[in-house]
């Protein structure tokens, strides 16, 4: 068994993760960043994934919506994937824009038919450009998506059935929704096909209250320590999966000391081979 | 095309302060004039307006958060390559 562990690459940690490649399996680089990128940059990516195993994180596809995607995005993307040769690239279920207007992050569509055939149709043009499917990710949202006919849990699944696609299944995303609008978290990973879960991010968040009514949900805001809640999760995927998983703890800001991170990295581990192990014992 | 439409409009409802207001007033009203379904205009009726309110104003923080985007010529994007 392989599962491989790892950090978002941000410039902030860059120092502290290139001096620990010894604790670091993998890194997840926002591919964004680079598209309009010099050509030093790209270089310096290039060289980054002769170091360390690479994937590619995209933030502003759009691919789960009923608008087609725009071929000029996935071109950039193929360009980089090219170039840097990622072990896998990742995209979000989320739809970033409408008639023009850019929301300016990731947006939970409406979860109903319509919206899982645009999103396979967008996948399907990401595999025909990009040269290879994305992981998709689920996403924490704070609005229950308007219009929506089904669960986040069949809606997901229909996409990766629709497309035999693979989930980068968030777990902080998964706990904020599952807090915010009540739903069974461990309900939600059963019903994924245990095989389609590929990788898996680790990310904290904060509470915050509406202004109207003082009602508090849960944000991902990849600026706190990963809840105890997510760990629980992790080895629950673990008792799951019998597979190799790469996982990644992604941190935007509020960066503590790399050491605070890389012990983070060691509890998911520590989550992950646990379930393991409960998964090896009850199949004894 | 409908969900095309409902897109459009959640889109607009996320950024813009001025649509938000309007639609919370009537929403009814706004859902028709963006040429929603019937279907459409009722699942809105029952809007998340909690969520609503909470999910614009993290989009607002994620988009002044992010670095301004100047419009470059393809030469000028050309030579950045180099």
């Amino acid at each position: 068994m392989n599962d491989r562990f790892g950090l978002g690459w941000r410039p902030e940690l860059a120092a502290g993760i290139l001096s620990n490649l010894d604790r670091i399996d993998v890194v997840e680089v926002i591919a964004d960043d680079y598209f309009d990128a010099p050509k030093s940059k790209r270089r310096a990516l290039k060289t980054l994934a002769i170091q360390v195993p690479v994937a590619l994180h995209g933030v502003s596809l759009g691919l789960a919506s009923s608008v087609p995607v725009e071929p000029t995005r996935l071109e950039q993307t193929a360009r980089l994937v090219e170039e840097t040769r990622p072990e896998f690239w990742s995209e979000h279920l989320a739809f970033v824009r409408g008639a023009g207007i850019e929301i300016g992050h990731l947006a939970a569509p409406p979860r109903t038919v319509a919206t899982i055939d645009g999103t396979a149709r967008n996948l399907a043009a990401a595999r025909t450009i990009v040269g290879a499917l994305p992981l998709v990710e689920n996403i924490a949202t704070l609005i229950d998506p308007p219009g929506s006919t089904l669960t986040e849990a069949d809606w997901t699944r229909d996409i990766l059935a629709a497309v035999n696609g693979a989930l980068l299944l968030d777990l902080h995303n998964l706990y904020a929704n599952s807090v915010n609008f009540g739903f069974d978290p461990y309900d939600f990973i059963d019903r994924m096909l245990q095989e389609k879960i590929h990788a898996i991010h680790l990310a904290g968040g904060h509470w915050i209250k509406a202004k109207s009514t003082n009602e508090r949900r849960l944000l991902d805001d990849h600026l706190h320590d990963v809840p105890e809640a997510v760990y629980d999760f992790l080895e629950y995927v673990g008792t799951k999966t019998s597979h190799p998983l790469t996982v990644i703890l992604e941190r935007d800001g509020r960066y503590p000391p790399i050491e605070v991170l890389l012990n983070q990295l060691d509890r998911a581990r520590d989550a992950l081979r646990r379930g393991r192990a409960k998964r090896l014992s009850e199949a004894a | 095309m409908s969900a095309q439409k409902l897109e459009a409009l959640l889109a607009k409802l996320y950024v813009d302060d001025q649509a938000r207001s309007r639609f919370l007033a009537h929403p009814r009203r706004e859902a028709l004039n963006a040429g929603l379904t019937e279907d459409d205009c009722a699942a809105l009726g029952k809007i998340d307006i909690v969520g609503l309110e909470l999910a614009a104003a993290s989009f607002a923080r994620k988009r002044a958060s992010l670095p301004p985007r100047k419009p470059r010529s393809n030469l000028t994007r050309w030579l950045r390559r180099r």
